[in-house]
């Protein structure tokens, strides 16, 4: 009997040793998410260049490997959403890797377009992993769209790790194309990454996103949601205002989970041009 | 007095040089191949001075050797204080003070020996001109002797043409008259009754007197015109016998100059065999035989001048007397003028005296110059030129200042002191000169002594001999135990010192063939530093194809030295001029392309125009490679600086030789600094005038950065790492070596391994490629 306090003692004593341990981690990852957010643009840094903007950023843990960013550079707002190889702590490192790497380099070469920027991102990010192409190496990396928007001419450049960009202009959504390609080392040999120039006109809408979204499971019959039905979706909502549309966007999202666990971090970037 | 030009025909490989200039600052460097004819040109400079040279420069077709050399004329009366005595031709004088300059000119004969001449095509049409009125007027003389002559025949002719036809009419006379007295006998025989036949002889009679008063009338005539032609043959005989006496004399004359060239002739052939005879008894026989002819060539030599002063006279006489003088008065005027004595100079003695005010010739040579360990005073004051290291101790002494009378101090111990301290001097000037380190303390002195033989040497006992040492803290060495280097410079420095030194300086030419081949790259610059310093005193000529003797800065100092057909020994030599270079071969001029850095046997060098100057050899491989893979422009020449910083001086090369050009350059500190200098030295500080010639790379700290560091990784570092610096600063961080990366990418290229590049770095490349074709022409 007294061996099976004993245990039962033990077995406590390791539970509470447990949650300790996890609560102590829960702190230490909520305080690198604090971290992690005080990276992100502030809400008004946006609002400043796309007064009207959506961000839906639903990390699936507390940190998340997804990450938007948005620096201004007189007439130039260079914008992005990308998603990290891994999520939770892994993908948030990786994150912070990106933000800090985009930093530096807009500060540091002044006007280089959206693919240089990519190219030279991939650099870092390869340099940053010791990333030589052997094929034994992990293929750590991220993916990107990534834009600059000209305030005065009204034009936007755009470069993509296998991330699309979603412009709808009136009833049409035209999807650019990524290069199908990480930032990052992959199975072939880095080529350069791909500009796109686009004369925006007022009222476009852009959408930015991770691949969470489209990934996620649920539905009826627990398939993925993809991309036909979000580019579907999106034509719905454009019109509607932002924040209608950040709310549709959540609703549908978690009527689509229903009760799967969310797969990846969510993150969709939605910006009317004024 | 100082050499400005040469020109060289028929000697070794030489056919003609044509006139090459000297640089202006008294270096000159000849460069070229080895067996180019480099120093065939030194040799035949100091030929031109000494007049010495042996069988074997005579080239195979045995044109015999000419070498002319000009000079200046440092004030208007210089030439004309040195030919004072006599007259020059007109205009000669004036002309020479026109060319500020005087060309003197060596012929040699075919016995080896040789004259020097006045030379410059004017000066020498001037002569010519001269000489030509000397013999027009010798012509009149003699056509006027040859004309009296040819009168005194013709008049004999006709007298006796004249005489003949009256002889001829006298017999015809007597004739007629035998006929009349004929007749009147015939007449007289008949009796009345033949009265017909009497008439009939009458009037035979009557004709045949006629005819006798006839011829009678005609032998008149004819004697008269005998007697006339006789008065003329008198008149004619004494202007000829004048005519002909001046004529015997030439003949005279002309015979003794024939003797005398024959007679010179066996001389030379006598002294041939002298020269070969295998035994002392043939040497002897041939002596004999020689001191002969010799007197009779004195003999003829005199002759000569009597019978050429006699000729010339009677010849002036005879014209003297065909225009009208009486002999006596003839004779009296030819006496006074002395027509024999040329009153103008010739080429040859204008020339002569002229060569005794150029500056002096002096060929450095090793045997000669290099300071030997020992020679015998004897030897040193005697002039004994054979002796081993004899120019060199001879060097010594006139640096030192000393002659016999210092060798003979009685005080041993006051010599000793004396000695000691001209070593020292000597020994602080030519640290002065000389940089390298030698021994520990980089301290040598030169010391000589003077010593005696002693028993060991029995057939010199007693005789004093210098023996000279080369010191430094370490070690006491003589001369051949130190370094070729270091005796090699010494010797040369006493060249210099003694060639400066000498009391009746009048300059120097200083003929060096390949200095300091013995010594090393540093020691080599410091020769040239030397000629920096003596070039106002001494002019340079030396030979070379060491680079560390040429002076990028200074390529107006060279000549390029080579065989008409690459690689071919026998092929003529030609030279070119600085301002022809370019026309060299890439073998003649590799001291220079060493200089600049580039790769010899792909290098095209500089062009007259789209030469394109590029920081570095890697900068070169990268814009060769490009424009392989580009195309255009179809005409550009890169040229390599070895380092930015020697981009100016190609841009100062290129615009004195008046060579078009651009210069292309990075951004990087030394890229900008460079562009700040040239804006400011070469532009005027004028952004647009630079900006014409001088395209700067904006944005790009190497020529690495034209690429994206994609293609930068693909085409030239062939890694996947990621380089998220700029590819030149990983290129430096990394250590990698620029040149040789380039090198490989170049080779890439010509191999078509690489066909295209990025988008980024097409555009990079072409930005700067389409700057580059705006700015060459077209």
């Amino acid at each position: 009997m007294a061996k099976r306090d004993e245990l039962r003692e033990e077995m406590e004593r390791q539970r509470d040793e447990i949650i300790r341990q996890r609560n102590e981690i829960i702190q230490s990852i909520q305080y690198a998410s604090l971290i992690q957010t005080s990276l992100l643009p502030q809400k008004k840094q946006i609002d400043k260049v796309f007064p009207r903007n959506f961000v839906l950023y639903l990390p699936k843990n507390i940190v998340s490997g997804d990450f938007y960013w948005m620096v201004s550079r007189g007439r130039k707002a260079y914008f992005a959403v990308a998603d990290c190889t891994g999520h939770g702590v892994p993908g948030a490192l990786m994150s912070i890797l990106g933000i800090s790497f985009l930093n530096e380099i807009v500060t540091l070469r002044v006007n280089l377009p959206a693919n240089r920027i990519l190219n030279l991102l991939r650099e870092m990010v390869m340099k940053a992993l010791h990333q030589t192409g052997d094929s034994t190496e992990a293929l750590d990396g991220m993916d990107i769209s990534l834009c600059i928007y000209d305030q005065e001419k009204n034009i936007l450049q755009y470069a993509g790790a296998n991330h699309p960009l979603y412009i709808i202009r009136g009833d049409v959504v035209i999807e650019y194309k990524p290069d199908r390609m990480p930032i990052g080392v992959s199975g072939i040999e880095e080529q350069p990454f791909t500009n796109r120039y686009v004369e925006l006109k007022k009222n476009d809408t852009l959408y930015l996103f991770t691949d969470g979204y489209v990934d996620q499971f649920g539905g009826s019959e627990g398939r993925k949601f993809k991309f036909d039905p979000f580019r579907s979706l999106l034509l719905k909502i454009a019109r509607l205002p932002m924040k209608t549309q950040k709310k549709v966007l959540l609703e549908t999202f978690e009527e689509w989970k229903g009760e799967y666990i969310q797969v990846d971090d969510i993150l969709v970037m939605g910006i009317k041009i004024p | 007095m100082k050499l400005l030009a040469f020109r060289i025909r028929n000697f070794r490989s030489i056919i003609d040089t044509g006139w090459h200039t000297l640089s202006s600052d008294n270096i000159t460097g000849l460069i070229g191949q080895n067996e180019s004819g480099k120093t065939s040109i030194l040799e035949a400079l100091n030929s031109f001075y000494d007049g010495k040279i042996s069988e074997d420069t005579l080239r195979s077709d045995l044109s015999m050797p000419v070498v002319s050399c000009l000079f200046s004329v440092d004030h208007d009366n210089e030439i004309a204080d040195i030919l004072k005595e006599k007259l020059l031709p007109a205009g000669v004088i004036e002309q020479i003070r026109a060319d500020k300059s005087v060309s003197l000119e060596r012929q040699w004969n075919e016995d080896l020996s040789s004259r020097i001449l006045l030379g410059g095509e004017k000066v020498m049409a001037l002569f010519d001109q001269h000489d030509e009125v000397v013999a027009a007027k010798d012509a009149r003389i003699e056509e006027a002797i040859n004309s009296v002559l040819q009168k005194k025949k013709d008049v004999i002719a006709s007298f006796q043409q004249a005489e003949n036809e009256r002889l001829a009419i006298e017999t015809r006379l007597n004739d007629a008259k035998a006929t009349v007295n004929e007749i009147s006998r015939a007449l007289k025989a008949k009796g009345k009754k033949d009265a017909e036949e009497k008439k009939k002889l009458q009037n035979q009679l009557a004709a045949s007197k006629n005819k006798v008063n006839e011829i009678k009338n005609l032998l008149n005539e004819k004697s008269q015109e005998v007697q006339k032609l006789n008065k003329d043959v008198q008149a004619v005989a004494e202007e000829a016998r004048y005519a002909e006496m001046s004529k015997e004399a030439w003949r005279e004359f002309e015979a003794i100059q024939r003797e005398q060239n024959e007679v010179f002739g066996r001389l030379t052939n006598l002294q041939r065999l002298y020269d070969h005879a295998l035994s002392e008894k043939e040497r002897r026989a041939i002596q004999l035989e020689m001191d002969g002819v010799n007197d009779r060539y004195m003999k003829l030599l005199k002759e000569y001048e009597q019978a050429r002063e006699r000729a010339i006279k009677r010849r002036l006489m005879a014209y003297k007397i065909h225009e009208g003088l009486p002999p006596a008065a003839a004779e009296k005027e030819t006496e006074r003028e002395k027509p024999h004595i040329n009153p103008f100079y010739t080429r040859l003695e204008a020339g002569s005296l002229i060569m005794e005010h150029i500056p002096e010739f002096v060929m450095f040579e090793d045997f000669s110059s290099l300071l030997p360990n020992r020679i015998d005073l004897d030897d040193i004051l005697n002039g004994n030129a054979a002796t081993e290291g004899y120019k060199a101790a001879r060097n010594f002494l006139e640096v030192a200042g000393l002659n016999e009378a210092f060798f003979r101090e009685s005080n041993s111990r006051i010599l000793k002191q004396k000695i000691e301290k001209l070593n020292r001097d000597l020994t602080v000037d030519f640290q002065d000169f000389w940089q390298q380190r030698i021994g520990r303390h980089n301290k040598i002195t030169i010391n000589f002594e003077l010593e005696h033989y002693d028993h060991t040497h029995p057939d010199k006992s007693g005789f004093p001999y210098l023996e000279f040492w080369v010191k430094d803290r370490q070690e006491r060495l003589y001369p051949k135990q130190r370094s070729r280097g270091v005796r090699w410079f010494l010797s040369f420095y006493l060249e210099l010192k003694a060639a400066i030194s000498h009391k009746d300086f009048k300059g120097k030419v200083l003929l060096i063939d390949e200095p300091g081949l013995s010594l090393h790259a540093r020691a080599q610059e410091d020769v040239l530093k030397v000629f920096e310093h003596i070039k106002d005193k001494v002019q340079v000529i030396y030979t070379t194809h060491s680079p560390h003797l040429i002076d990028i800065k200074k390529l107006y100092r060279l000549l390029a030295v080579q065989r008409n057909i690459h690689n071919d020994e026998n092929s003529e030599t030609e030279v070119f001029d600085a301002k022809s270079l370019t026309s060299a071969t890439a073998d003649t001029l590799s001291p220079i392309y060493t200089l600049m850095g580039s790769r010899l046997s792909e290098q095209q060098f500089i062009q007259k125009k789209n030469n394109i100057i590029l920081e570095d050899l890697t900068n070169y491989y990268y814009f060769s490679a490009f424009h392989a893979l580009l195309g255009y422009p179809p005409e550009a020449f890169f040229l390599p600086a070895t380092d930015v910083s020697n981009v100016q001086t190609l841009v100062n090369l290129l615009m004195g030789w008046g060579l078009e050009f651009i210069v292309v350059t990075d951004e990087s500190p030394e890229g900008l600094k460079t562009y700040q200098d040239l804006k400011k030295s070469v532009y005027g500080n004028d952004d647009n005038k630079i900006r014409e010639k001088v395209i700067l790379m904006e944005g790009f700290q190497g020529v690495e950065d034209l690429f994206s560091t994609l293609d930068f990784k693909k085409h030239v570092l062939h890694q996947r790492i990621g380089i998220p610096e700029s590819n030149s600063d990983y290129v430096r961080d990394n250590k990698l070596s620029r040149t040789l990366l380039a090198s490989d990418f170049l080779k890439s290229i010509q191999e078509m391994k690489i066909t295209d590049f990025d988008e980024e770095t097409r555009e990079n490349i072409e930005n700067v490629f389409q700057a580059i074709v705006e700015r060459l022409q077209p």
